[in-house]
């Protein structure tokens, strides 16, 4: 589903990302975690059109989809939410999901259609009580989740999720958990950046860690999280050689 | 939600265009055509309303309607799309002096050059567009002054073909026209006209995909990007869609004037007026541009003929006490009034300020 | 080659007090994030202000030059405090339209008192020049173009030199902060906004000095001008401006003698949309608030 090729991001001095490469299969979910600046959103947004790489390719679905503008790769079936939700402020919750469905590849043909994929989405996201709101009358929690449906409405193949569940408390990360897995259950492909070390663990099949953009580890999480490297990066030195002893 | 409906919602519909057609037609009802038929109605009161005033005031009418199509082509790219372009009189102009320019060097007749007009002012849209709307904020809205500006000074130094400085004369009388002139009664219709079709596009864009697509790039370009919406397509169609019908009332303009001068249709105080009247209405909807218009410009009216010396001055005044006190537009301002009850300019002022 | 070294004399001078409107003008942009329309306007009002004193009381007006100056300060400042501070964080074509709006304000009340004829202030200097070589200089144009220097000189030293100049740029930079750290950002804007008047009046003064002005062209050419300049040079950059204002009036006077007609219009014009769009932080070196690109 997809393919990097020694992805390589530079700004000015700073290598946001340095020779990242990976594969995704289909149907897999794929967790990323690193820490702060470690080139998460960066990655994210190579792949989705919204920063040129330095070097190196991305392709999608068998396609190179490198240096493509966003909407293109956007019509590819792919999705995207946002770390900082970007709502379309002057619309009702229901509008902006709808937004989603009329414009994406699969698209509804009506406004009237768009609103019914719209209800639906917010159903299922569980925000369907706010559809008449304005996003600015949402909690932080709501607001992630709608920024997901407005993802979802476009029917992506492959999803791509930056932290879509910071600042969740413990029973709305589990809700976004089993969401996710019903994604993946219908046959969508899920890149779930995460700074929640717990969540990334449940949702994943594999986890790739960043460290400064370059890839730490890959794997399942299990071995992951039992690499040294990782929790010398997470956790500092000596929890490191605790563990080992 | 189980696997199926989850995964049939994801899917798509894939319906056909007859089904979607059934779907609108069944969809009417009173509730939600009566936008429709108050236009029809509005339209139908000014055709009888003209049967009964004198052509004076028919003509001080048709600059109204003018006005009220300027403002709605102003909030298809200021107003939904949100970039305040403040050279949209340069597609006035042009629109003027393209069918001058051919009904006087060329004799050709005016419903040719109106077309030509219109899709030369789309396409200078377009071509100007494709750079200028790469820029935001300020930024857009100086270049866009700097384009009508320059824009201006070309026309003014081609006098071979403009007549330069100097103006231009659309024959009007006799063997020499290619059209015969309408006279008052004939503007007011066309403007008329005019000002309804550029009412009926401008509500018809907002419940589009289109017009979705043009207040998502408004509120985030970069969240419409991420759902598909092609956001330099959709800015420079709203782009063009604006200008053409600016160029429009730039043609019948020049026309109805018969004699001009590039200091006229370049005046850069119709773009102004153009972004009061949707400011002082409200942006962004149907109804705030032709309030708008059709205030302003008989207050302009009234104050011209009244207050002579000192309507200018007034005028200022207005735009200052507007835009400090109903910076949201009066159509808004009394829409939200009416919601919550309560009436605060205070509120109005606490919005913005420091 | 007499007639084309005339011409980039006289366009040095003439850009130095073109720079003078436009550093005011480039300072409000920067600072404040407003296009001010009416700046123009302002430097009329100095101009008549100037005019006035002369007139009536004999001043000269490089002595009117302080009068006219804490005037102007005082009417900006108050402008800015009053009306403009209200709506400061509304969409950009609303301060663009409230500015548009006060400069109608302003120039239709001196139209009324002062009517639209073109007036100058007339001094026995003005119109005396002295030459070099084949090269004629006015001595009016020279002092106009040296004050020009010096007043610029002295705004970029206290914009870098003073807690004034740290507080405006700290504003400009990031508000919310700069009120963190306990500047007053009403009064700042409103300071600013008043250098901005006071630089526009005396300029205004300059301009009735060396050549003639009226309430009806002279503004919106000024507040155009102020525009390219501010451009070229890049917003809020004190030198920038002035590097812009003579870059535009040597450009406007080798034009003038190169090109037919108004061609020297459209031509700039044709440079400040490619300007803004190859190089949207100005021609010279880097912006100080290009971080200010910002809907």
């Amino acid at each position: 589903m997809i393919e990097v090729r020694d992805l390589t991001k530079r700004f000015g001095g700073l290598w946001a990302l340095r020779d990242v490469s990976f594969s995704v299969a289909q149907g897999e979910i794929l967790g990323v975690i690193g820490p702060n600046g470690a080139g998460k959103s960066t990655l994210i947004n190579v792949m989705t059109g919204y920063t040129r790489p330095t070097s190196g390719r991305v392709a999608i679905g068998g396609r190179d989809v490198t240096g493509l503008r966003p909407w293109v790769i956007a019509h590819d079936r792919v999705a995207r939410t946002f770390q900082i939700v970007k709502p379309f402020r002057g619309l009702t919750v229901r509008e902006n999901v709808a937004i989603g469905a009329m414009h994406g590849n699969e698209r509804d043909r009506s406004v009237r259609d768009a609103l019914a994929t719209a209800d639906q989405l917010l159903e299922l996201v569980g925000i369907a009580e706010h559809a008449d709101a304005a996003p600015s009358q949402l909690s932080v929690a709501d607001a992630r989740r709608l920024e997901l449906a407005k993802a979802l409405a476009s029917r992506p193949r492959l999803l791509l999720v930056d932290e879509v569940m910071a600042g969740l408390r413990h029973q709305e990360i589990e809700a976004a958990v089993e969401l996710i897995h019903r994604l993946r259950d219908v046959g969508i492909t899920i890149v779930a950046v995460e700074h929640v070390m717990k969540a990334i663990v449940s949702i994943s099949d594999r986890v790739l860690v960043l460290h400064h953009g370059s890839i730490l580890a890959i794997g399942t999480p299990r071995e992951v999280l039992s690499d040294r490297r990782v929790i010398e990066a997470y956790l500092g030195h000596r929890y490191a050689q605790r563990g080992e002893a | 939600m189980n696997a199926e409906a989850l995964s049939a919602i994801l899917q798509g519909r894939h319906r056909t265009w007859s089904q979607v057609a059934a779907d609108w037609a069944r969809s009417r009802t009173r509730a939600n055509s009566w936008p429709a038929l108050a236009l029809v109605a509005l339209f139908a009161a000014m055709l009888g309303l003209q049967q009964v005033i004198e052509p004076g005031t028919q003509r001080l009418l048709s600059a109204v309607f003018m006005f009220v199509a300027l403002a709605q082509a102003w909030n298809i790219i200021g107003g939904y799309t949100g970039y305040a372009s403040f050279g949209q009189v340069v597609f006035f102009g042009l629109g003027a002096y393209t069918a001058a320019v051919l009904m006087n060097n060329f004799h050709v007749s005016f419903w040719l050059a109106l077309p030509v007009a219109i899709l030369g002012g789309a396409l200078f849209a377009c071509l100007i567009g494709l750079p200028l709307l790469r820029l935001r904020g300020h930024y857009f809205a100086i270049a866009t002054l700097g384009a009508a500006e320059g824009v201006r000074e070309v026309i003014n130094n081609m006098t071979p073909i403009t007549g330069g400085g100097l103006g231009i004369t659309i024959p009007t009388f006799g063997e020499d026209a290619p059209t015969p002139y309408f006279g008052k009664p004939g503007f007011y219709l066309a403007f008329l006209i005019l000002a309804v079709a550029s009412v009926a596009l401008s509500a018809t864009l907002a419940r589009s995909r289109f017009g979705y697509a043009m207040v998502a790039v408004h509120e985030d370009e970069d969240a419409a990007g991420a759902v598909g919406i092609n956001t330099t397509v959709v800015k420079v169609i709203a782009f063009a869609l604006s200008a053409a019908i600016v160029s429009c009332a730039g043609a019948f303009y020049a026309f109805q004037q018969i004699e001009f001068y590039p200091t006229d249709v370049f005046d850069a105080s119709f773009t102004v007026l153009m972004v009061i009247m949707v400011v002082i209405g409200g942006s962004g909807s149907v109804a705030g541009p032709l309030v708008g218009a059709v205030g302003l410009e008989l207050l302009s009216q009234f104050l011209r003929i009244n207050l002579g010396a000192y309507n200018q001055l007034i005028f200022g005044a207005i735009i200052v006490v507007v835009v400090v006190f109903f910076p949201q537009g009066v159509v808004n301002f009394f829409r939200d009034a009416w919601r919550t009850r309560r009436l605060s300019v205070l509120d109005n002022i606490r919005r913005y300020r420091l | 080659m007499s007639q084309f070294l005339q011409a980039a004399a006289y366009g040095i001078v003439q850009g130095g007090v073109l720079a003078l409107v436009a550093v005011g003008f480039s300072l409000v942009w920067g600072v404040m994030n407003v296009i001010n329309l009416s700046h123009g306007a302002f430097a009329v009002a100095g101009a008549y202000l100037a005019w006035q004193l002369n007139l009536h009381l004999g001043l000269d007006p490089f002595v009117a030059i302080p009068i006219v100056a804490v005037a102007l300060f005082g009417a900006g400042y108050v402008i800015q405090r009053g009306v403009i501070n209200l709506v400061i964080n509304a969409p950009i074509f609303l301060t663009l339209l409230l500015t548009f709006g006060l400069g109608l304000v302003i120039l239709n009340s001196l139209q009324l008192v002062f009517t639209a004829d073109d007036r100058t202030i007339d001094t026995t200097y003005a119109s005396e020049s002295f030459a070099i070589g084949t090269v004629n200089i006015p001595y009016g144009r020279l002092a106009a173009f040296v004050l020009a220097l010096v007043i610029t000189f002295a705004l970029a030293a206290v914009m870098t030199r003073t807690r004034l100049g740290h507080a405006i740029g700290a504003t400009g930079m990031d508000r919310g902060a700069a009120r963190l750290m306990g500047i007053r950002a009403r009064h700042i804007y409103a300071v600013t906004f008043g250098i901005a008047a006071g630089l526009a009046g005396v300029a205004g003064t300059m301009i009735a000095t060396v050549g003639s002005f009226n309430p009806t062209t002279t503004p919106g050419q000024l507040t155009l001008d102020a525009f390219v300049i501010s451009v070229l040079g890049g917003l809020g950059n004190m030198y920038g401006a002035l590097v812009g204002g003579l870059v535009l009036g040597i450009a406007e006077s080798l034009g003038g003698l190169l090109l037919t007609g108004t061609w020297v219009n459209a031509i700039a014009m044709a440079v400040l949309i490619v300007t803004l769009i190859i190089r949207p932080s100005g021609l010279i070196g880097k912006a100080q608030y290009s971080g200010r690109v910002e809907v």
